[in-house]
């Protein structure tokens, strides 16, 4: 018997998943930074804005923007935190360790995007 | 007077009792909260207790049972938090923990270079080295040359992987069991892992710098 | 992006990638009063009162010369202060007279605990 995909399975049960229970990306996906620049608060550090980055896991469950949690928002508009990863190399320019080495960081849903060009 | 560059908090001197500013200013948010039936009158005891009751010990509990236990160390890697509660470790947070495998491809260390996240519920409080700007600007743009100031030499075939922390997840590293450690019991294997193993600064089983205390 | 718009892109808090130093390996044990007051930021946490997120936003709204003349302990009991004034939690005028108070307790007859 062949195995239903997850997406089949909700299709055949008629379930209907909430907004943003659901990842939006998965791990092996190539992912963009925003490149935008709040001020108040935020917990997407400068140095990864606009960066190519690399999903390596989902963080589960779907939490609250701790951007918004800041202010006070202690629920509601639960979305996925990602680990993603990013070679040291693409960070700074010159550097001067391994080409092997890497960051990982947690990045909230709404601070990314499908890396479209090749 | 102190910084995030430098810090010079005071040691207590034993014949000063006079509190500092914050000190009083502590006191009486405290007190004032107490007052208005917010906090109970002994939460802050409590939670110190709670507090005072982690340490280095309890990681370095993890890394022995993850060396010698295989089906634990599966467990510890799936789900870090779940793990150290399996053990007693509860966490009285929100956080989550991701347990870093170094392995002889990889060597993991972690930063918090936002402000100064840290696996408190298995660790402790960090020390203040990984508070201040040293640490936190230059762990994530030049980890080799800032392990190499903790003596720690990583060869250029292996990878150094810094995890730097912004969110819910907090990390833990599972140093590489020393070579010729085969006869030791846990308790024995426990006693080669430092909080700075953990963090993933030095090996497990090298003996430490002398640190500065102030 | 000329300077004064690097001073509000950047949080004064952020370090990642900047220039710095050598390592310092410096830790001292924590003094009483800094330990009761990391253990109010999880009591207050735990009731939501001022969240862990609330806390961090507080220290980085605290600028520059404060952060950078305040120890770490010190810098948390402003932010919280602030925060709880924000929230209408405290007034400033009530925390003041607290203040005196405890001074002046703490003057005739030894520390806070």
């Amino acid at each position: 018997m062949t195995e239903l995909s997850k997406t089949q399975l909700n299709a055949n049960l008629m379930v209907i998943p909430a907004e943003g229970e659901e990842p939006m990306f998965a791990a092996g996906d190539n992912v963009v930074i925003s490149h935008r620049f709040p001020i108040g608060h935020f917990r997407v550090p400068n140095y990864i804005r606009g960066k190519k980055a690399t999903v390596e896991a989902v963080i589960h469950p779907p939490a609250v923007d701790n951007e918004e949690e800041a202010f006070g928002r202690n629920a509601g508009n639960k979305r996925h935190y990602y680990r993603i990863a990013i070679p040291l190399t693409e960070l700074w320019p010159g550097y001067a360790g391994s080409r092997r080495d890497g960051l990982r960081i947690e990045v909230f849903e709404s601070w990314l995007s499908k890396e479209t060009s090749k | 007077m102190s910084s995030q560059i430098h810090d010079h908090t005071p040691a207590a001197d034993a014949g000063e009792v006079r509190p500092s500013y914050y000190e009083v200013m502590e006191t009486a948010v405290r007190e004032l909260l107490v007052e208005k039936t917010l906090i109970g009158a002994g939460e802050i005891r409590r939670q110190i207790e709670v507090l005072d009751s982690r340490n280095p010990a309890l990681g370095a509990k993890v890394v022995a049972r993850a060396w010698v236990d295989p089906a634990f160390r599966v467990r510890l890697f799936a789900n870090g938090r779940k793990a150290c509660e399996e053990i007693g470790i509860t966490f009285y947070d929100d956080t989550e923990l991701i347990v870093l495998e170094n392995t002889d491809r990889v060597h993991n260390l972690i930063v918090c270079t936002l402000c100064s996240c840290y696996p408190r519920p298995v660790l402790g409080l960090p020390p203040d080295w990984y508070k201040l700007k040293p640490y936190r600007a230059r762990a994530v743009k030049e980890p080799r040359a800032l392990l190499a100031e903790f003596g720690t030499i990583i060869p250029d075939n292996v990878e150094v992987r810094v995890s730097d922390s912004t969110a819910m997840v907090r990390y833990l590293v599972l140093p590489q069991r020393p070579q010729g450690t085969e006869g030791m019991n846990e308790e024995e294997l426990a006693h080669l892992v430092t909080r700075d193993a953990m963090i993933g600064v030095v090996k497990a089983g090298v003996i430490d710098l002398p640190e500065k205390t102030q | 992006m000329n300077h004064s718009e690097t001073l509000v892109k950047q949080l004064p808090t952020e370090l990642g990638g900047l220039e710095a130093g050598p390592l310092q390996r410096v830790e001292h044990e924590l003094l009483p009063w800094e330990k009761r007051c990391h253990a109010l930021a999880d009591v207050l946490d735990f009731h939501k009162i001022v969240n862990t997120e609330e806390k961090r936003r507080g220290v980085e709204a605290l600028g520059s010369e404060i952060i950078n003349n305040l120890s770490y302990y010190e810098r948390w009991i402003v932010a919280f202060a602030n925060i709880l004034f924000a929230k209408g939690v405290l007034t400033p005028t009530e925390l003041a007279v607290k203040m005196d108070e405890v001074a002046a307790r703490s003057a005739s007859v030894g520390c806070c605990s």
